[in-house]
């Protein structure tokens, strides 16, 4: 399965697997609906149910220096040579950096402007796995 | 009756007879085994033949068991079954599925009608928040600085920290757009659930979306604004329609 991350046909920045792989399919169907007490049950062969992909990310010094590495391992000139003052617009100080408020901001004025009164969200469901994986 | 073959239970829909509905021509299950319907009071559960030894499934059985459904969703709407149940018989599948929760299935039945699902997957570009995050934490750049040319096995205490440093960061940056996405997306649709899937560091969102089927395209177009709206930072998937596997509950309807 190719996923592609830039635009695709239509202008779209939406990814859409099609078709589904394996792992979306386990993904979506696995443990999901209503419960019976089957007679009987089908039950994935083992192999298969390998492709579910658990990542558990958990704080830990491994994770720190992973994030460290990734953080070395950054280009910040990659983007036509710019250097970072540049780039994030000399936002030099602390806290939020004002490239990401403007994004961030950019995206609720973006989406909201024009578009019909934000209601109450809708209530909001469990899914029966997470449920299941408090318990 | 032949005791080798049981009635594998796909989900139930409303009794076809009472509400006129017309259910997909040609659709089959595992195996290829033809679909039938088992009525009682009003609900019809979907079902085909199959085996009771209880050998082993395959993927193709499950994408089967998939297909069906959605198949189901689109046409009428459907209350998903779990992957796998297999009961002796027909009169069983009444007995033990639908005679049980007459009440609930009726409502979660009309709940779901003409409904389905879209499952939405967010995810950082990785090297662009960790820039903003290099960006806008001078004890960041300078952790960075000192520990990039060291040789591996040099400032471990550093690393640690830097590391340290960039997963709260990233943490709070995850809060903060997660909000921003599912205010953007929330009010377009009926009812959301979150999938809870453990999506690596990078993940955002793994929601399923519970869609009127008449109001799909839209929504589907909404999302790729958004997309688009994000897409220097973050990277927007979804797949569906599918039949509304997360949406079985009952609880949480406004």
């Amino acid at each position: 399965m190719t996923v592609q991350t830039q635009r695709r046909q239509g202008g779209g920045y939406l990814e859409r697997p099609a078709p589904s792989g394996l792992a979306d399919v386990i993904s979506i169907i696995l443990d999901k609906g209503i419960v019976i007490d089957a007679y009987v049950r089908v039950s994935l062969v083992g192999i298969e149910l390998l492709t579910i992909d658990a990542r558990i990310v958990i704080a830990s010094v491994d994770t720190y220096l992973r994030f460290a590495e990734a953080t070395n391992r950054l280009d910040l000139y990659e983007k036509g040579g710019k250097d970072l003052g540049e780039l994030f617009g000399g936002m030099q100080e602390g806290g939020a950096s004002s490239k990401t408020s403007g994004a961030v901001k950019g995206v609720k004025k973006a989406l909201s402007g024009g578009d019909d009164d934000e209601e109450r969200r809708p209530a909001r469901k469990s899914s029966s796995r997470r449920s299941r994986e408090e318990a | 009756m032949r005791t080798e073959v049981g009635s594998y239970v796909y989900g139930v829909v409303a009794d076809p007879d009472r509400t006129g509905d017309r259910l997909p021509d040609g659709l089959t299950g595992l195996q290829g085994a033809s679909l039938r319907l088992v009525r009682h009071e009003g609900l019809a559960a979907v079902v085909s033949d199959a085996p009771l030894e209880g050998r082993p499934g395959r993927a193709a059985e499950l994408r089967s068991h998939g297909e069906v459904l959605d198949a189901l969703a689109k046409a009428t709407g459907v209350v998903p079954a779990q992957f796998g149940a297999v009961l002796p018989d027909d009169d069983d599948v009444v007995a033990e599925v639908l005679a049980p929760r007459v009440a609930e299935l009726t409502d979660l039945v009309e709940q779901l009608r003409g409904r389905v699902q879209l499952n939405l997957q967010a995810s950082y570009h990785e090297d662009v928040v960790l820039a903003e995050v290099v960006a806008s934490d001078p004890e960041v750049a300078a952790l960075r600085e000192r520990t990039r040319d060291l040789p591996e096995d040099a400032g471990y205490g550093e690393r640690v920290r830097l590391g340290e440093l960039v997963s709260r960061a990233l943490e709070a940056k995850r809060a903060e757009d997660t909000e921003v996405l599912l205010d953007a997306v929330v009010p377009h649709v009926d009812a959301w659930a979150e999938r809870g899937s453990a999506g690596g560091v990078d993940s955002l969102l793994d929601v399923a979306l519970l869609v009127p089927l008449s109001r799909v395209a839209e929504v589907e177009q909404h999302l790729e604004g958004l997309a688009e709206a994000v897409h220097e930072r973050i990277r927007l998937r979804l797949v569906g329609p599918v039949a509304p596997y997360d949406f079985v509950g009952g609880e949480g309807w406004a």
